[in-house]
């Protein structure tokens, strides 16, 4: 090396060429960023973002205020809130963990070994699994074009019917049952069959009031309603849902109840969601209504079958191409979605609604998909 | 002073302007510990050399300049002649001096950092306070206590 150049070798890299630089690197991370595509997970029912700050105050405030006692046993502020917003006398509501273990304790405290239960199928996976745990047997109904609830009426006397389980709106189909033929179908059952209403994903109906079925209990009381705050208050994590039933329910439904109660946290967060919830739960049931009809629209312009869907996501099939496959070809778009296959129907498949941005990215790969 | 660089005293969200490090293009490979020793000297040298020159702006060259002038006058017969002499020597002069010492303080960072300093800044504005200051200083003893009108060493001035 040189005298002059090893003298230079010092001269520091001016501050403008530094920044432009630092510029240069700062906008080349951005377009990465930009460029990259992070896979969305349609495939969950569950509502994808994180809980009301107020709610997780709450139960904050919960766990430092003690947790060394034991929760109320029966859910006391809860159990009020609850039954003010239902107009339910308050021993006709009880609070359990999450809407199923409810369901599978009726199930349980309604069946005798060697008792039917009839169910929609395909249907929530947990009928055939709650029928199993109480002993009994599930029985899969509605498979062919006759109406669910001729298909129910006509299968009860054909069985040792206990219990008729459904989801409405239905997971995974999406479909609602109407509050008229709900209530043929009530009108219909025999004495000594009760009815398990599974609506957790109630919410996201907009055909009907969603306490029309609620309305229903002071004349049906072999008919009782599960509510969970699972998904569109998104408070899965929480395990927290409740059951309602009609007049001279209260025995069955102390039966149902968790033997010490729901934990303190859960009840404290979910209290809170009632009380300052309500207003994000709205913006995103609003939106999950709105993309249903869009993404229905368009999915049926690309020759998809897709039902008619009250739920926070669509049950569609294409005619030529299967629901494992479909959700393979999606996923290597970045779009995850639930291949029909488990959930009973193998030619369809799930998508959860989100926002727009959800949609135009199911679209996107669709299209692609099919290409 | 240099203050700590990460320490912004809560004012700045990153650094502190003005204490970011010296960016090279390549990590330089400094000599061993004797050149390093040199060049400390050399900078020293460099230093020296750079104050020689600010000090002729303040004294040497406007008193050479004048003399030229006068010269000048004295040959032509032309005062403006003269005037016009001393003024184009003057600045060509200063200019001269200034450019010769900004190479001299580039080149006087690099020594020292070949020697081992940290220098981030040059010095030629200090030197070039100092030195006007030192100067304008003995001008004004020069010419109120030696030469100026009515010195009380010498009453009735030095003429």
């Amino acid at each position: 090396m040189g005298l002059l150049d090893y003298y230079k070798q010092f001269e520091g890299v001016p501050e403008e060429e530094v920044n432009r630089e630092l510029r240069e690197q700062a906008a080349e991370r951005r377009r990465k960023a930009l460029a990259r595509v992070t896979t969305i997970d349609l495939s969950q029912t569950t509502w994808p973002e994180l809980p009301h700050a107020n709610i997780v105050n709450a139960l904050t405030f919960t766990a430092r205020a003690g947790l060394q006692r034991y929760p109320h046993l029966r859910g006391s502020r809860l159990r009020s809130e609850l039954t003010e917003r239902h107009n339910v006398p308050e021993g006709r509501l009880i609070v359990g963990n999450g809407a199923a273990q409810l369901l599978s304790a009726a199930a349980r405290a309604l069946m005798e070994p060697g008792q039917e239960l009839l169910t929609s199928w395909p249907s929530y996976p947990l009928f055939p699994i709650m029928a199993r745990r109480a002993h009994g047997r599930a029985v899969p109904v509605g498979e062919n074009d006759t109406p669910l609830v001729d298909a129910l009426l006509a299968a009860t006397p054909q069985h040792n019917t206990r219990v008729v389980a459904l989801a409405s709106p239905n997971d995974p189909t999406g479909e609602l049952l109407s509050t008229a033929e709900l209530k043929r179908l009530l009108e219909g059952l025999p004495d000594g069959v009760g009815v398990l209403l599974d609506e957790a994903l109630v919410d996201f109906a907009d055909a009907q009031p969603v306490d029309a079925s609620i309305e229903l209990l002071e004349r049906h009381p072999h008919l009782l309603v599960f509510r969970s705050f699972s998904k569109a208050w998104g408070l899965a994590g929480l395990r927290v849902g409740y059951a309602i039933g009609g007049p001279g329910s209260e025995e069955l439904l102390a039966e149902l109840e968790p033997d010490l109660g729901v934990s303190e946290l859960s009840q404290s967060g979910a209290l809170e969601a009632l009380r300052s919830g309500a207003k994000p739960r709205e913006r995103h049931v609003q939106s999950v209504c709105e993309e249903r009809v869009r993404l229905t629209a368009a999915l049926r312009e690309r020759g998809f079958e897709v039902t008619d869907s009250q739920a926070n996501f669509l049950w569609a099939a294409h005619p030529r191409v299967d629901g494992a496959e479909l959700a393979t070809r999606l996923e290597r778009s970045g779009v995850l979605v639930a291949a029909g296959a488990g959930l009973g129907e193998p030619r369809h498949v799930r998508i959860a609604l989100r926002d727009a941005a959800a949609t135009n990215r199911v679209l996107a790969a669709v299209d692609k998909a099919l290409a | 002073m240099r203050s700590d660089p990460s320490d912004t005293g809560g004012l700045f969200v990153g650094r502190r302007p003005g204490t970011a490090p010296v960016h090279y293009r390549a990590l330089p490979e400094r000599g061993g510990e004797g050149r390093q020793r040199m060049d400390r000297r050399l900078a020293d040298v460099m230093l020296a050399g750079m104050t020689l020159c600010s000090i002729s702006c303040w004294g040497p060259i406007p008193i050479a300049c004048l003399w030229a002038g006068a010269q000048i006058n004295y040959l032509s017969g032309s005062v403006s002649l003269g005037i016009l002499t001393s003024f184009v020597g003057l600045f060509a002069l200063l200019f001269g001096a200034l450019k010769i010492m900004r190479s001299l303080d580039e080149a006087w960072i690099l020594v020292r950092r070949a020697a081992g300093i940290d220098q981030r800044g040059g010095v030629l504005g200090r030197v070039f306070a100092i030195t006007a200051a030192v100067c304008a200083g003995a001008f004004a003893i020069w010419f109120v206590l030696f030469n100026g009108t009515g010195s009380m060493v010498t009453p009735g001035g030095g003429v």
